[in-house]
């Protein structure tokens, strides 16, 4: 039997297992390095970055719906400069693999971010065009094929790590899209954010959030996801990693049938912060009482 | 993983919730509360600690939405999943007290007045709580406070001095907090409020609670929740 049945390979960089912290939901690792072995983890997506960082949206961000929640953070970050001296260092000590994750206002702003992100010890940089929370920018190259591809190919021709798309469920076609950035020289894909929802305060006749509408995630969105990554996965030649709504190993594994190569774990960050522990037990389980050599075997069966 | 010894109402709507093999913690600091493996309601519930002794916590909670309304449905005996304690609490200034709660915002200060009375039995520690309605847990204050005065439907600010030689702690809505800010601010009193915002992590890490503050923004769950409420004038 392989003693490392979960070792998988993103992009030239060895993953301990395929579960990686999502974007947005576990910081630079800072919180949660103090109540578990983050170690354990293949990797860390770091907290979305915009160049000169944010403070993010005002009023109520975090509301929960029915098996998930609805978030608008709108970015808030430290900035781009500060996270190459101050928390990419950290993250690299924590024994995992390090992807930060790139949003922007503006083609402009993506590319002097992404820039500044060569000088940085990560492994991987994840580029944000699906964030919802942001009134200019983000999600809006995400929508449709030209502008995703577009701004890919500007980061791409800067960008010195690999580079890994990150991308929206509320295109159109986010197939289309996933083909796109794909010809545009983008080396994986990672999807999908947050379904764009809404809340309303019934008592105050108006919208929970100021910004109106807001990211859906959590168990919730998982088969909505699961979909969009299996479709994405049969299409693209490029490695694609897969969340949305992930809550345990069989949440994982459905994603890694569907295709995935590796996937994220996000809001279940939250209401459990075991739970990637628990999901990588999960797996390791599976493949013993499988009698699986490596995860890589169930990869896109389905 | 943590027990309810007992859960019942005390008030309208209000639940005192009895645990065991649970972490212990200080005023002002709270614990996510969640049910085990139940992924709906999905996130856990910031809730703060009424008391803790040894490995037993109790927790005042008002039934607001549809995750506290599951917390209602518990019964003895069941499991809960206790994550924390976080938060900073309350600092335990030397010298005399003066507390001021409103409704649920009551629940932290009765561990505060218990550890302000344990660290310093001759201290005076006055305690104010106003209620809307129906008035609960006064007994439970009167155990360790000099004196409790029960305000019901008034505005429970006004009935405290505070010009007095004390440091002052305030958690309630939001109304009471700019009250008791405003009256602090006059007299320069020293006030340590209890911030309240929804939260999906507990942690800090999900930046879902941050507020601005004098010193930049903060997260309520990790850096607060308690300020010194010259720091987050802008969020009352």
């Amino acid at each position: 039997m392989n003693d490392k049945p979960l070792e998988t390979e993103l992009l030239g960089v060895t993953l301990k297992n395929p579960v990686i912290a999502a974007s947005g939901t576990f910081g630079f690792g800072r919180e949660y390095a103090e109540l578990f072995d983050v170690s354990r983890l293949g990797g860390i997506c770091g907290k979305g970055l915009t160049l000169d960082g944010g403070a993010g949206n005002r009023g109520v961000r975090v509301t929960e719906t029915p098996a998930g929640m609805l978030n608008s953070i709108g970015l808030e970050n430290p900035g781009v400069a500060r996270f190459v001296a101050e928390e990419a260092p950290f993250m690299r000590s924590l024994g995992c693999a390090v992807i930060a994750n790139l949003g922007g206002h503006s083609v402009s702003d993506y590319i002097e971010g992404a820039r500044l992100l060569n000088d940085a010890d990560i492994d991987i940089l994840e580029l944000n065009i699906s964030c919802p929370n942001v009134r200019a920018g983000s999600m809006a190259f995400g929508l449709s094929p030209g502008s995703a591809a577009d701004v890919t190919r500007r980061v791409k021709e800067v960008a010195r790590h690999p580079l890994m798309v990150k991308l929206t469920p509320n295109a159109p076609d986010p197939v289309e899209v996933a083909l796109a950035c794909e010809q545009a020289g983008a080396d994986a894909l990672s999807l999908v954010n947050t379904f764009l929802g809404m809340a309303i305060d019934v008592d105050k006749k108006r919208p929970v959030f100021d910004n109106v509408y807001a990211g859906l995630s959590g168990p919730a969105v998982m088969p909505l996801a699961l979909r969009i990554v299996h479709q994405a996965a049969k299409r693209v030649k490029i490695p694609v990693v897969g969340m949305g709504g992930i809550s345990c190993a069989r949440d994982a594994l459905c994603f890694l049938m569907a295709g995935a190569r590796a996937v994220q774990v996000g809001s279940m960050n939250f209401a459990n912060p075991r739970a990637m522990l628990d999901i990588i037990d999960g797996l390791a389980r599976y493949c013993e009482e499988n009698h699986l050599e490596n995860i890589r075997e169930i990869r896109g069966i389905v | 993983m943590a027990v309810i010894v007992q859960n019942t109402e005390i008030a309208g709507g209000i639940y005192r919730m009895w645990l065991a093999h649970a972490p212990q913690g200080n005023a002002g600091q709270f614990i996510m509360l969640r049910i085990p493996g139940a992924l709906d309601p999905f996130l856990g519930r910031p809730i703060s600690l009424f008391d803790s002794a040894g490995d037993e916590l109790t927790l005042l909670y008002q039934v607001k939405g549809r995750g506290t309304a599951a917390f209602a449905g518990l019964p003895a005996g069941a499991p809960a999943e206790v994550q924390g304690p976080y938060g900073n609490g309350f600092p335990l200034v030397p010298g005399d007290a003066v507390v001021i709660g409103g409704g649920i915002g009551a629940a932290p200060l009765h561990l505060l007045v218990k550890q302000l009375r344990a660290a310093e039995p001759n201290r005076r520690v006055e305690v104010h709580l106003g209620f809307r309605g129906e008035a609960y847990a006064i007994e439970a204050f009167r155990a360790y406070a000099d004196s409790v005065r029960v305000d019901i439907g008034g505005v429970v600010t006004d009935g405290v001095d505070f010009a007095q030689t004390a440091a002052y702690y305030a958690c309630g809505p939001s109304p009471m907090l700019r009250a008791a800010a405003k009256a602090a601010g006059e007299t320069g009193a020293r006030l340590y409020v209890s911030l309240e915002k929804h939260m999906a992590c507990g942690v800090g890490a999900c930046l879902g609670c941050t507020c601005q503050t004098a010193n930049g923004r903060k997260r309520v769950c990790r850096d607060g929740p308690v300020f010194d409420f010259r720091e987050v004038a802008d969020e009352r």
